[in-house]
């Protein structure tokens, strides 16, 4: 993962009370303020519609500059699993995505544990060395690891994507350290006067207090796997069944020749997941913003 | 300050184990060179191929037909790849047992580099009859003397043009001159009101389908390589006459409208396909679009003809572009025995390549086959059995970095066709020394 | 957000665990240093053992001195055009995408009712996976059939190519950053929202205008978040890769049978043939792998600039225990 994702911390914090503006507010003004924000957001939402309504238009008409449907073709959904293997390919995202994040969680949050509630000589050292692989653009080290994994017999599949998380991801353990961080020491030495562990605090007494953190850090894998090319195109490329969504929407219309209703069809399927995931996800992240607050 | 010196010996330590990584690992065999004595082929193959859809239930049949012949031996077939996937799998250890590629430039850099093994001890062993086979397709399946790779069928590209649209412009047959061909591409293009195109008598755009500059070359007996294989394209005078050509071409029909109507195109192998949608008057495609307007757009009265010639070289009309798909089995290979045995089968077996010609209307590389009965001829198809056999047919050179020098020179044409090149000639010399430091890069110190 | 690299001081009884901690941390931060060793600090000194090689992944890598730098610097048509396009990204796009959102942030801040909904709104395109968002993007600027020029139509405006034209296919990719820049404006409106109020309110009082507040109060105040932002966005665009690639293969469109095509990646004209695109394309489809490897060494120096300066700066975040 990359430092491409940024906590998404305030998305629906509430603003403070803006007991200034509400008596000095001209009306005028609200209304500036709305129509330039409609406006926008009409700008904003017109390409997810258009490629809605052209996900259900007839091929024939898609070669023209009509916009709206003139018939509705429901079974263009159902085109796009006969004409490529979506199925398949929706499958490998699934594994992709879910088992990365749950490889991260296991390998990132004991290492933001350590670097963030524990004392220890080097920490510093190894929080830098953090940042910077962070900050490290995966082109830059591609062709010795793509060899490391030719010469394990694994290219072609999604196990080099996969696998890593488990030895740790930067962008994770960072983030998560950032959230642990702002977790009052005194849970901890509370436990630690009733003798308890680290291992023991670790699992007792933190995890149960980031939650939202441990969520917000999966969904950000979630999306960052889930959109991911680069990577699933690297390796699997070759091995059309291997593909996920990304890699197979990319070349639906080349290899499949078809129409642009269909490609717009399965466009629209590969973002409903992640808009739905977010929709159902907006609580998490409230709680991951409001529990630790990581912001400017 | 302990932590600068944990951070060096941790860094010291990563250097030790990574240059000690980076040591092993190497070592490579290229490939046998006395074959292993013959025995009957067993046990499972991969097979990749570039078809899909209707070519690839064709190619299907064929293999299936193989199976039968050779109980025991299963083949997976896996369509829709291409040459760099190929490559790329070979390389990490995944490739396929046998390999079919559409474009022969690639036969140098499979064969230089081992990606696909030498064939000769194989062909000598089984004593296969080489000359069974058309002298040209046997030229471009070796490199520098290496045969790494046998022709399954080929592809020759020629002149289709629309009948009806032909005819009522006053056409009885297809231009045999550039003159002629000219006349006739700007009387059969018709405009809208807005000055766009509505239908287009020859697209001259050299990234329209297969209107490449590898496809036009031969009509103008162009050459990409000089004998010692460097690039030859700023010094023979074809490709500037070519490029001139093409220019002029387009900007008598209009060259923005032209990129307009090629940006706003079907798509090549859909039913959408420009052609087929009587969209271009006439247009240079290989002989396999014949089955695809038969399956896709069966309404169109089309013919087939040669590309005309420049009109100073009028006695070579008939000479076209030839490539073809070639086999060769993966460096790596677990089953050479039943790779060789599915390669004999699909590119010296008659029968099998007649069965494939008449399926997915490629020409037949064999004598034999040529000139079977059983070879479903055609007066479009004939055209390109004749360009085919036609001395002066040429087909793209292949070189040890594969493509790269096409790439190059596409790279120049579409600057080209943007009229962002002033000076052709400096162009095309910079060009030149642009390939060969390419070339270059790829050979071993 | 900022980085925070200060942590709370340990009280003074709790020091003597420290020496069982130690096996602890190792435990727990274990599985971190094999991911450092196995992939960082190893592909790092093979990449840049493999930029003085030729490697084509078939035989072993055999030593060729500079020859793989010589190439990038001085005979390689594509090398600067690719870094040029890059850079173009990072001082064109990456700025927009910041001042686009933080505009709408402010102005989101400003409306009271239904915020939340504008927010959403405004965020949601940040979401579109790039490969889907970039497909929606060509085919609405698709010169034929797009919405974008039948509505230019409409107003007898003859639209351009974009997307085939070099001109114009990386404004589009503009639009499409800028589209999705969401991610952004959330990370802003935090920041603003952070902005104590009583500062507005004084200046209010002297009389200073919307602009003047905006100039010495919010952008001040936002100063830390900004910087992480764009130096985080500039080795975000140093990446590059998706949204050119997928963008100028639908616009080449071009057939892969037969050769002499000119190769998709960075149609029109190279126009969005960005730093990775190009690296990709030599290592992975021209197998030029030693000097995908030089292309990685230089990336690293350019993206290192940027990380350094990320890093100095956080030396200023860093607490009294960091001097350890």
């Amino acid at each position: 993962m990359t430092a491409t994702q940024l906590p998404l911390t305030a998305v629906t914090t509430t603003p403070p009370e803006r007991r200034r503006a509400r008596t000095r507010r001209s009306l005028l003004l609200d209304v500036a303020e709305h129509s330039t924000a409609i406006a926008l957001g009409v700008i904003i939402l017109a390409p997810i519609v258009l490629i809605t309504l052209t996900a259900f238009m007839s091929s024939g008409q898609t070669l023209t500059s009509n916009l709206w449907p003139q018939s509705w073709h429901l079974s263009n959904f159902h085109e796009v699993f006969v004409k490529a293997p979506f199925l398949t390919w929706l499958k490998n995202s699934v594994m992709y995505s879910v088992l990365s994040t749950v490889f991260m969680l296991v390998s990132s949050f004991p290492a933001a544990y350590a670097l963030s509630r524990l004392q220890w000589r080097g920490r510093n050292f190894v929080l830098l060395a953090v940042i910077t692989m962070m900050m490290l653009p995966p082109q830059v080290t591609v062709v010795p690891i793509y060899r490391m994994w030719a010469a394990l017999n694994l290219t072609g599949t999604l196990w080099p994507l996969i696998l890593p998380n488990l030895l740790g991801d930067a962008f994770s353990v960072f983030l998560l350290r950032q959230f642990l961080l702002t977790i009052p020491q005194e849970y901890s030495d509370a436990a630690r006067v009733d003798g308890a562990s680290e291992l023991q605090i670790m699992w007792r007494v933190i995890i149960p207090l980031a939650k939202p953190a441990i969520a917000a850090t999966s969904i950000f894998m979630f999306f960052f796997t889930w959109n991911d090319y680069f990577g699933p195109l690297l390796y699997t490329s070759d091995q059309s069944q291997n593909w996920t969504v990304a890699v197979g929407l990319a070349s639906f219309r080349s290899l499949h020749h078809v129409q642009w209703n269909l490609v717009m069809a399965a466009t629209v399927l590969v973002m409903l997941p992640v808009i739905v995931l977010f929709f159902f996800a907006q609580k998490a992240f409230v709680q991951g913003v409001t529990l630790t607050g990581v912001k400017g | 300050m302990r932590d600068q010196r944990f951070l060096f010996r941790a860094l010291t330590s990563a250097t030790v184990l990574a240059l000690a990584l980076v040591g092993c690992g190497s070592g490579s065999d290229n490939g046998s060179k006395a074959a292993p004595k013959a025995s009957k082929p067993t046990g499972s193959i991969t097979f990749w191929h570039f078809f899909t859809d209707r070519e690839e239930k064709a190619i299907q049949a064929v293999v299936t037909d193989f199976e039968t012949a050779n109980p025991g031996v299963k083949v997976t077939v896996k369509g829709g790849q291409d040459d760099e996937k190929m490559r790329q799998a070979i390389a990490a250890g995944k490739g396929p047992d046998v390999g079919l590629s559409y474009s022969t430039d690639i036969v140098g850099n499979f064969c230089s580099t081992g990606a696909w093994q030498d064939l000769e001890p194989l062909i000598k062993r089984d004593k296969v009859a080489m000359d069974s086979l058309l002298p040209i397709v046997r030229s471009y399946t070796e490199y520098n003397g290496k045969r790494c790779s046998m022709p399954m069928l080929a592809d020759t590209y020629g002149l289709y043009y629309n009948k009806k649209m032909l005819a009522a412009a006053g056409y009885t047959s297809p231009p045999k001159t550039l003159s002629e061909f000219d006349a006739m591409v700007v009387k059969l293009t018709k405009k809208n009101k807005d000055g766009s195109i509505n239908v287009a008598g020859f697209v001259p755009m050299l990234d329209f389908y297969e209107n490449s500059a590898a496809h036009l070359a031969p009509s103008w007996n162009a050459t990409w390589l000089t004998k010692d294989g460097k690039s030859n394209i700023g010094s023979d005078p074809a490709w500037k006459a070519m490029l001139e050509w093409q220019k002029s071409l387009a900007d008598k029909i209009g060259a923005k409208e032209l990129q307009k109507f090629n940006a706003k195109k079907g798509e090549e192998f859909s039913a959408d396909n420009a052609f087929q949608k009587q969209k271009v008057a006439m247009m240079v495609d290989g002989e396999y679009r014949i089955a695809f307007i038969k399956d896709q757009a069966p309404g169109v009265d089309f013919g087939t003809a040669p590309f005309p010639v420049p009109d100073d070289q009028a006695s070579r009309y008939g000479a076209g572009y030839v490539t073809g798909n070639i086999m060769g089995i993966s460096k790596g290979s677990k089953n050479p025995e039943a790779a060789w045995a599915l390669i004999k089968y699909l590119t010296v077996n008659n029968d099998a390549i007649i069965k494939l010609a008449n399926g997915i209307k490629n020409v037949p590389t064999t004598h034999a086959a040529l000139a079977s009965p059983k070879l479903e001829v055609d007066a479009n198809f004939k055209t390109f059995i004749d360009i085919f056999q036609n001395p002066g047919s040429q087909t793209s050179p292949s070189t040890g970095n594969g493509a790269v020098y096409q790439n190059q020179f596409g790279d120049f044409v579409d600057k080209w066709q943007r009229g962002q090149v002033t000076n052709l000639d400096a162009g095309l010399k910079t060009l030149d020394d642009q390939i060969n430091k390419a070339l270059a890069l790829g050979q071993a110190p | 957000m900022t980085l925070t690299l200060t942590s709370p001081p340990v009280a003074a009884p709790l020091r003597k665990r420290r020496r069982r901690q130690h096996g602890t941390v190792l435990l727990l931060m274990g599985p971190w240093i094999l991911g450092f060793l196995i992939f960082f600090a190893y592909p790092l000194v093979a990449t840049v053992w493999y930029s003085f090689t030729r490697f084509d992944l078939l035989s072993p890598p055999s030593f060729v001195g500079l020859r793989n730098y010589r190439y990038f610097l001085f005979e390689d048509p594509n090398s600067w055009k690719s870094l040029r396009n890059t850079l173009w990204f990072v001082i064109f796009m990456m700025p927009a995408r910041l001042i686009s959102a933080l505009l709408i942030g402010q102005l989101l801040v400003k409306i009271r009712r239904g915020g939340s909904i504008y927010r959403t709104i405004f965020f949601l395109p940040s979401l579109a996976p790039p490969v889907a968002a970039t497909i929606a993007f060509a085919f609405l600027f698709n010169p034929g059939t797009g919405a974008v020029n039948a509505l230019l139509g409409r107003f007898g405006i003859d639209g351009p190519l974009w997307l085939s034209d070099p001109a114009y296919a990386k404004p589009v990719l503009l639009a499409l950053g800028v589209w999705g820049m969401g991610d952004v404006m959330v990370i802003f409106l935090a920041a603003l929202l952070d902005v104590p109020n009583d500062q507005y309110e004084a200046a209010g009082l002297d009389g200073a205008n919307a602009v003047q507040q905006f100039r010495y109060i919010t952008l001040p105040n936002l100063s830390p978040v900004l910087l992480f932002t764009a130096i985080t966005g500039v080795i975000q665009t140093l990446q590059y890769f998706t949204q050119a690639a997928v963008a100028s293969s639908l616009a080449a469109g071009v057939a892969t049978t037969g050769g002499g095509s000119a190769s998709s990646l960075g149609y029109p004209d190279g126009a969005t043939l960005t730093y990775p695109l190009w690296l990709y394309q030599m290592g992975f489809k021209n197998f030029y792998l030693g000097y995908a490897c030089a292309m990685g060494v230089i990336l690293l120096v350019i993206s290192l600039v940027f990380t350094i300066f990320l890093l100095r700066r956080s030396a200023a975040f860093l607490g009294p225990d960091a001097a350890r």
